[in-house]
């Protein structure tokens, strides 16, 4: 995390889309990716949807949401992320999900590893024809699940 | 509203809007931690007026920390809303002449309207946006959805054929409520609704608070020109 000329030059960078926005909002539905996990070594080994949606959410929910909201704002992080991976792979990418994955297993197992390993896959839902078709771009190797991960 | 008040106004909103995303960040990893803390004390700061050219500065180098953690924005538009407002704050406080600072902060209140007609632009020139199915798209199988019940309104393909239009309407209409600051007023409650909804619906919070903290460059350059 040093300072170099070099990397504030490549960041000032990134800030350009900012001072010079697009604003292209939804200008096209683009495929939509879902984040599914499988763990290895586990007794019931099947792909899971991470964080799928509540069947409903109360008004009150949704109006405290407006002030605290940090699931979600990471969750479509992690959208921008398998959208990223599919444009550009980059470890990057590929690290924060995995981390935030194993982060959110090991708060649910109460700190211990549900299992050994965990891979993650992304699936891109598109219309085609009026129909939703579901399709697997990517899929991680697998990794040991560790409580200590890069972030 | 005079341009000294536009410009603090926009500094509080702003450091408070910083407060609520720096506090969502809070619980997390240890790298984001550290960008986080010291962006919260400086956004407090902003909010108290202390030192605030050297706060927006500080503030704008650690937007430069989060774009190289996060690899680019964490949250997209919203994110990029918050880096154009602190760094058009960061210019206007160290640009020497009044009319340039006064040009600075114009550009804000010219990218806000962009930000709405460039979007009902983009939409209506789509044909299937003009015929509904691009939000139906959104709301059948796009990550935003807060739950399954928001996704439902997928099967109202006339209620989401009139929300297409009132929202591509509203959109590219939004320059024209410059024309005098009733107008105006009315067109920024229609637009915060607008950011309102897409909160409640798609969960996109951050959107709603950032785009409000743009709002007082607009009202001062309205004043400015008509």
């Amino acid at each position: 995390m040093g300072f170099s000329l070099a990397r504030l030059v490549q960041d000032s960078f990134l800030l350009l889309p900012a001072v010079v926005p697009s604003w292209r909002f939804f200008d096209e539905i683009a495929p939509s990716p879902r984040v599914e996990y499988l763990l290895l070594g586990h007794e019931q080994e099947e792909w899971l949807e991470f964080r799928p949606r509540p069947e409903k959410i109360s008004i009150f929910k949704m109006l405290r949401r407006m002030v605290w909201n940090p699931t979600w704002n990471e969750s479509l992080f992690l959208v921008s992320c398998a959208e990223r991976l599919m444009a550009e792979p980059t470890d990057h990418s590929a690290n924060e999900i995995f981390d935030r994955i194993s982060r959110d297993l090991f708060v649910a197992n109460k700190g211990m590893a549900p299992a050994p390993f965990l891979k993650f896959r992304l699936v891109f839902l598109y219309r085609v024809n009026g129909i939703i078709e579901r399709h697997v771009t990517y899929q991680s190797e697998a990794r040991a699940l560790e409580r200590e991960g890069p972030l | 509203m005079s341009f000294d008040d536009a410009l603090r106004l926009t500094e509080i909103l702003l450091g408070l809007v910083f407060l609520q995303q720096c506090a969502e960040h809070l619980k997390g990893t240890v790298s984001e931690q550290v960008i986080y803390i010291p962006r919260a004390l400086l956004s407090g700061l902003l909010v108290f007026g202390f030192f605030t050219s050297w706060i927006c500065l500080g503030l704008w180098f650690i937007a430069l920390a989060q774009l190289h953690r996060f690899q680019g924005p964490y949250n997209g538009g919203s994110d990029r809303m918050s880096h154009l407002v602190l760094s058009i704050l960061t210019l206007t406080h160290f640009l020497p002449e009044q009319q340039w600072k006064e040009l600075a902060f114009g550009y804000l209140a010219l990218q806000l309207t962009l930000s709405y007609f460039i979007s009902g632009w983009v939409k209506v020139v789509n044909p299937e946006w003009r015929a509904g199915q691009a939000l139906q798209d959104v709301f059948r199988y796009s990550a935003y959805p807060v739950s399954e019940q928001v996704r439902g309104w997928a099967d109202h393909p006339r209620l989401l054929l009139v929300m297409s239009w009132s929202v591509i309407l509203f959109e590219l209409a939004f320059p024209l409520s410059l024309l005098s600051q009733p107008t105006l007023i009315v067109g920024l409650v229609v637009a915060a609704t607008f950011h309102f909804t897409n909160a409640c619906l798609f969960g996109l919070n951050r959107f709603f608070w950032i785009w409000l903290t743009a709002y007082p460059s607009i009202l001062w350059l309205q004043d400015r020109i008509f």
